[in-house]
């Protein structure tokens, strides 16, 4: 059962055994897993509930449905544009469906720092396979690479550069290209499609449009979540209260701290939204003589890891992935106005980006704002951080202009830095990469209820649940102890897996 | 005290002005105006009473004609697109205290030449060159709050214009694939 709150009206009061707060790869997967496993679970999400039908193709439309304040959260200084989902399948339903599971070396890392010593490749196949056979995560087929990432791969070849085509969760895509703006085929296997309906099956109650803002325990055991039914104005259509034996919060790393802090709850050590790891990413636009199109077809199918080196240094480096947004989003990312910036939008269709994902080192932090879903989001990027960023635009640029790009942009700020062909590239690193000194987006908010065996330094124990109160646990990106350094998806839903099945193990204690 | 008369009828302290003006960037910088937006562009037209007056509207219309400027007669005119009433109707969903600023900010970019530039003529009395240069010091300046009200008023102006398909011709954007579909 999926009920739209907002049209069904009224107040909600439910009893169950589980409640998740969050529908996307966490919480999804931790309720079909909970429900199929004979729980009785609620799930409550804050954004609406879309499906194919939905997905006009338009960022206009698609913007404000599918993303927390329309796309455009940021970091308190505006530094860096932050894009999470908000509907009902959370990041799922817009992410661009890379699927990694998480490498050996950060494992081991993980193991050795933070004493997470159940977190063996070996012992976590079982909740990878899950998912990835739910997921329907398969190898992306060659003739599936579209123009952009062809041209990107022909460049970093020639170069010499490492890379390759990854996996994907995709089954029947007609590569129309605006997975960004939620399938309209139902060919993406988001959580939508797959974990929602079958926690739907297994018997959940799933509602959307229900803005937690808090959860209270009485003598260290989780008792109730209280929120409100929320119109998109603001205004309170309801009030909602369920009483759970267990809480699973999967709202994000961004909105899980701010739940825990609202309810001051987790936080005897102050770690609570501490730690906060963004993968900053910076894109450098090509301008190539033909036609690319880039927004058709599967948008990013190739992966340059040729400056990341996670087994000598599990702390830094960076990945390059082609990318392309679509018109009003291109047109806010360039930087500057007027005659420049309208030649710039003129090259829209034979321009396409290649893009700096950085496994940050750089730790900010999440507090509650005056608004509840407004936290605020301080992160500033730490000088090595952003030398690595300067070096991966460098290589960026080599890489467009080895893959036939004419010219390439820097997004530099309050201008962008124009590049020939024949240019000396060393111009970017002699620029550098201050923070705020490019246009920047993160995708992946990580790290803010962090996992670790010591609760003076972490969140939540190994199995997610919070270190001072039991049957209160915590199932997204929230719990990576550090900046994962690949896309998160899969990890996610794996640690939601696990979780899952730990609560379903463990019911003789939480369910007394 | 020295005092400035901002539109009609609204007497501020430099002082107060400034700290208005930087509550107000902040305002639209956190709400990030042109996302905190509903289902309000476009093909989905969210009917609402309009946050901006006459000439508001009017002063917003000509920050936007200068902010995506082609210098091309080929460019589709932002008056023509329907791009004012895009950003109108995406104004009418966001959280009410962010729009009750909004025509402070406007009054604050019509004044600025006056404020920061020291000039004797607001924005909507400069050609477009003074214009540019208007603009071109809000983009450029060294006080943040100047930085973010400019980039709040750009983001309107790009999402509004470029979410039009007037505009995608000459980008050479082919559009949606699916037709129709669920707009409301």
């Amino acid at each position: 059962m999926i009920v739209s709150m907002r049209a069904r009206g009224g107040d909600l009061m439910e009893t169950v055994d589980v409640c998740v707060i969050g529908s996307g790869a966490g919480g999804a997967v931790a309720a079909a897993e909970l429900a199929a496993g004979g729980r009785s679970v609620v799930v409550l999400e804050q954004g609406h509930h879309w499906t194919a039908k939905d997905f006009v193709q338009r960022e206009d439309v698609m913007l404000p449905r599918l993303f927390e304040e329309g796309g455009m959260r940021a970091t308190t200084d505006g530094a860096i544009r932050i894009i999470q989902g908000r509907c009902i399948g959370g990041s799922t339903v817009h992410n661009l469906c890379y699927c990694f599971r998480t490498p050996d070396p950060i494992l081991a890392f993980w193991r050795d720092q933070y004493g997470l010593t159940e977190l063996t490749p070996d012992a976590l196949a079982p909740s990878f396979a899950r998912v990835e056979q739910t997921l329907h995560v398969t190898q992306i087929r060659e003739d599936e690479v579209n123009t952009l990432n062809r041209l990107i791969r022909a460049g970093a070849e020639k170069l010499g550069y490492s890379g390759f085509v990854t996996k994907h969760n995709r089954r029947g895509c007609v590569q129309a290209g605006y997975c960004l703006l939620g399938c309209s085929y139902n060919a993406k296997q988001s959580m939508l499609v797959t974990y929602v309906p079958r926690a739907d099956a297994a018997g959940a109650r799933i509602y959307a449009n229900v803005q937690v803002e808090r959860i209270e325990a009485d003598h260290g055991r989780v008792r109730r979540v209280l929120g409100r039914v929320a119109g998109d104005d603001g205004s309170t259509h309801g009030a909602v209260e369920v009483r759970a034996k267990v809480v699973v919060l999967a709202a994000g790393a961004v909105a899980s701290p701010d739940i825990l802090l609202r309810s001051k709850l987790g936080n005897d050590d102050g770690q609570v939204g501490r730690n906060l790891h963004l993968h900053p990413a910076v894109v450098a636009t090509g301008f190539f003589d033909d036609e690319v199109h880039a927004y058709r077809g599967i948008p990013q199918s190739y992966y340059i890891d040729e400056f990341i080196d996670l087994e000598h240094d599990p702390h830094s480096g960076y990945v390059l992935m082609p990318i392309i947004e679509f018109p009003a989003m291109t047109a806010a990312s360039t930087p500057g106005f007027g005659k420049s910036h309208a030649a710039l939008m003129r090259a829209y269709a034979r321009s396409g980006g290649l893009l700096v994902l950085l496994h940050d080192r750089t730790a900010g932090r999440v507090r509650s704002g005056d608004a509840l879903a407004k936290p605020r989001i301080a992160y500033e990027l730490e000088p090595r951080d952003a030398a690595q960023m300067a070096e991966g635009l460098v290589h960026c640029a080599e890489v467009l202009f080895a893959a036939g790009a004419r010219r390439v942009l820097i997004p530099y700020l309050p201008e962008p830095l124009l590049l020939e062909r024949d240019a000396d590239l060393t111009v970017i690193a002699r620029r550098g990469a201050r923070h705020g000194s490019l246009t920047s987006t993160a995708v992946h908010p990580q790290s803010t209820c962090r996992m670790g065996r010591d609760a003076k330094t972490s969140v939540v124990n190994a199995w997610g649940e919070c270190h001072t109160t039991e049957g209160l646990f915590v199932a997204d990106m929230s719990v990576f102890p550090t900046s994962i350094g690949v896309p998160p998806q899969i990890t996610t839903a794996m640690f939601a897996d696990r979780t899952a099945h730990y609560i379903l193990d463990n019911w003789a204690r939480l369910g007394a | 005290m020295r005092e400035t008369r901002v539109g009609t009828g609204l007497a501020l302290s430099r002082r107060v002005f400034l700290q208005r003006a930087a509550f107000t960037a902040s305002l639209l910088t956190m709400a990030r105006v042109p996302a905190a937006a509903r289902d309000a562009l476009g093909a989905t037209a969210a009917p609402a009473a309009s946050a901006l007056s006459a000439a508001e509207r009017e002063l917003l219309t000509q920050v936007v004609e200068r902010l995506v400027d082609a210098g091309d007669p080929a460019a589709p005119a932002v008056r023509a697109t329907g791009a004012i009433a895009a950003i109108e109707r995406l104004l009418a969903q966001v959280d009410a205290s962010v729009r009750a600023d909004l025509p402070l900010a406007l009054r604050l970019f019509d004044w600025g030449p006056m404020l920061f530039d020291l000039r004797w003529a607001r924005f909507t009395e400069l050609d477009d060159g003074g214009k540019d240069r208007a603009i071109r010091g809000w983009m450029q300046s060294r006080f943040a709050f100047r930085r973010l009200v400019f980039d709040a008023l750009r983001n309107l102006a790009f999402v509004g214009y470029y979410s039009q398909d007037a505009t995608w011709p000459l980008l050479g954007y082919k559009g949606p694939l699916v037709g129709g579909g669920n707009v409301s």
